[in-house]
């Protein structure tokens, strides 16, 4: 008895019930993914999805698509959401906590009705339903997870180095892309992967803002999964979709480190 | 005379927003909606022949493919329109949304599919021309015209003023020129900048006012005005609503607070245990507790969904429970971790050495402490799980439980919106402004105090 009193008032213990729920509910399923992948409807092992995945010209042709709409959606949230940020971050902006709360407020509402609502808009505007109405949608469901990020950064910035470059005979826009800009790069990359791995996997708001017409990665998957006899095959996509986050939250893991060092040093 | 940046960066964007989709030149579906009486009959009844039938319509359709309907048909009686449709024609009475449809040719409807797209006559003129002719003549809403015409004005008057202002600069000296020319810069960047963050405020916003506003009308459509009413508040209230909408707000309070005080407990004991590792292990578990973060949300759902596959589960109201806690406890981890290291690590020890058990030292020296962190975790637990849509889609089976997001779906899917959703995220909007300036106020008192 007074063992377990040991153990339990070691607090190191206290991890234990999390640890052991994330092998069940984290590591596992995704190890799944990979093993439902690599097998066929009987769990016999098989490369068979993976060759229909390279033949399969709807998937790899929806996959590059998907590609190029999150590759244009962070662009254009980065365009609209870089201003913005800066904007509010200045210190004569009198009101950047209200701002930046102005800024979120909208995704207390459920994404999926602004995204009927958007439609619904687009149609009082007599405007078509396609890419535009997609982009425009998925810019105005993610822009705030681009406008918090950079704002944070900017905010934290010591403005003594703009002064400084300014006192050493910088232009106004010299000291913005040589000082200001590298400084902000790490809230940059974490906008920039915020963005864009929702985007790649984003379904439902796709379906809903083109009617169905134009199919996004994410769509494919959900229809392949929700189909007990291409369940093997959808893992397969989700594991190239796995891969993709893999790739883009490494190349943001890595600044995030220059952040903390960054900011280990002021 | 020198051109000024302003001038020209707003000439860009006056230009390539007019024709961005004036040009394009995807054929889409009809303009549903557009005039607000577009409707999708899946079963069209077959017995009336030449017969006057009474159709309800229940929703706004939302056609996945123009290609599956057949039949297109105008609501009014001018022949030339109808006659398009080819086999009936139809009009509606706007009041109560029953529609009077004559059907002519019986046999057209039975060959082919029995979907039946009712439509209005513009609606249906308009696809016509572009399915028929690929050149038609795109129409803007007054809404879009109203912008566009707000721009050009606003174009106009700020050009006025440039030429205005050279034109007084003249009388000027070189140095009171220079000045009035810094102060005027200044002027602009400050207005300029106020004047883009209230643009895109006003875009982010639009949508959600047009919820704000319809929630106010009967209307069973969104964009339908039927006159001011507070008949879908009452029914919110009175539980008169859909009975599938109220069960989906109870699902999604108690799976979010089920979701909520879950993770919020195992967070903050895993926060506890990982604080008090040797550093290499914190940074394992503080990696696989970042996982279910970067992971989007379709990845986490359909892991789970294989898991549960894998198991045998069966889906329902607990794997949703499960996968919610999944993605909420790293967060709850987050925001109790820094409250920790700002604890003198101490006190704990000196709690036990007085003679307290573990669970009364957790009790009375360190929840008093962390308490803030998780209450920020818990409630950001609370909107995640509210918010979510992908991993709960995955994970609620097929035994018909839905949590507001995955209804919000199912409907938009089958066509148009249960009205009631309307009030109920006016009420949660008009909630979360009321203590967004409760917050601010407060901060503002503290800041002059």
């Amino acid at each position: 008895m007074s063992k377990l009193v040991q153990i339990f008032s070691s607090r190191r213990t206290w991890a234990w019930p999390y640890i052991l729920f994330m092998a069940m509910f984290v590591v596992l399923p995704l190890v799944l993914v990979g093993v439902y992948a690599f097998t066929d409807i009987n769990g016999q092992f098989t490369l068979h999805n993976f060759t229909k995945f390279f033949t399969h010209s709807e998937a790899i042709q929806t996959f590059l698509y998907s590609l190029m709409i999150a590759v244009f959606n962070t662009s254009i949230c980065l365009l609209i959401g870089y201003p913005a940020a800066y904007i509010m971050a200045q210190e004569d902006f009198k009101t950047p906590k209200v701002m930046a709360m102005l800024f979120i407020l909208p995704m207390w509402i459920n994404f999926l009705l602004r995204t009927v609502a958007t439609v619904e808009l687009f149609n009082m505007c007599g405007l078509p339903l396609g890419e535009g109405a997609l982009l425009f949608g998925l810019c105005y469901d993610y822009l705030p997870f681009m406008i918090y990020p950079i704002y944070n950064t900017l905010q934290k910035m010591d403005n003594s180095l703009v002064e400084a470059a300014q006192d050493l005979g910088a232009s106004r826009w010299q000291s913005f892309w040589k000082v200001i800009v590298p400084l902000s790069m790490p809230g940059v990359y974490s906008g920039i992967v915020m963005v864009f791995m929702p985007t790649v996997s984003t379904f439902a708001i796709a379906e809903l803002l083109t009617h169905n017409n134009i199919k996004l990665f994410g769509s494919l998957i959900q229809d392949y999964i929700t189909t007990t006899d291409l369940l093997n095959y959808g893992a397969v996509l989700s594991l190239v979709l796995l891969i993709i986050i893999g790739l883009t939250s490494f190349f943001g893991d890595h600044d995030s480190e220059g952040d903390e060092k960054g900011g280990g040093l002021v | 005379m020198r051109v000024d940046r302003f001038t020209i960066v707003f000439c860009l964007l006056a230009f390539a927003l007019c024709p961005v989709s004036a040009q394009s030149n995807i054929t889409y579906p009809l303009h549903i909606g557009t005039t607000g009486e577009v409707a999708l009959l899946t079963d069209f009844p077959e017995s009336y022949a030449g017969e006057k039938v009474n159709i309800r319509i229940e929703t706004q359709a939302l056609s996945r493919n123009i290609e599956d309907l057949d039949f297109i048909f105008a609501d009014t009686p001018q022949p030339q329109l109808a006659a398009w449709g080819d086999s009936i024609y139809s009009y509606t009475d706007e009041a109560d949304m029953t529609w009077t449809v004559w059907c002519k040719h019986h046999k057209d409807i039975k060959n082919r599919s029995k979907r039946v797209l009712v439509g209005n006559a513009y609606a249906a003129f308009e696809q016509y021309l572009y399915t028929h002719s690929g050149m038609a003549g795109r129409r803007y809403g007054w809404i879009w015209w109203l912008f566009a015409g707000l721009l050009l004005v606003a174009g106009l008057v700020y050009g006025g003023w440039i030429i205005y202002e050279r034109h007084e600069e003249k009388r000027l000296t070189p140095v009171e020129q220079e000045t009035l020319r810094r102060k005027r810069m200044g002027m602009r960047r400050h207005y300029g900048s106020q004047l883009y963050l209230w643009l895109l405020l006003i875009v982010l916003y639009a949508p959600i006012a047009l919820i704000a506003v319809f929630s106010f009308t009967k209307s069973k459509i969104l964009g339908n005005w039927t006159g001011f009413s507070l008949d879908l508040y009452a029914n919110l209230f009175t539980g008169k609503a859909d009975a599938g909408l109220n069960s989906a707000i109870w699902y999604t309070v108690v799976i979010a607070l089920v979701a909520a005080v879950c993770s919020t407990i195992l967070g903050t004991l895993a926060a506890i245990g990982m604080y008090n590792m040797r550093a290499r292990h914190r940074k394992t578990i503080s990696f696989f507790n970042s996982v279910p973060m970067i992971n989007p949300d379709i990845i986490t759902g359909i892991s789970l969904f294989l898991l549960f596959v894998a198991l045998g589960i069966s889906q329902g109201l607990a794997t949703v429970c499960i996968a919610h806690v999944v993605f909420c406890t790293p967060y709850v981890v987050l925001s109790v971790l820094p409250r920790l290291s700002r604890m003198n690590p101490n006190t704990y020890e000196a709690a036990l050495d007085l003679g307290a058990t573990p669970a009364q030292a957790l009790r009375m020296v360190m929840l008093p402490e962390l308490w803030p962190g998780m209450l920020s975790g818990f409630i950001l637990a609370l909107t995640l799980s509210v918010d979510d849509f992908g991993v709960t889609f995955f994970t609620k089976g097929s035994g018909g439980l839905e949590t507001l997001s995955t209804f919000i779906y199912s409907d938009a899917r089958k066509g148009g919106l249960t009205p009631e959703l309307r009030p109920l995220f006016t009420i949660i909007l008009i909630v979360m402004l009321a203590v967004l300036i409760y917050i601010n106020i407060r901060n503002n008192k503290q800041q002059n105090d």
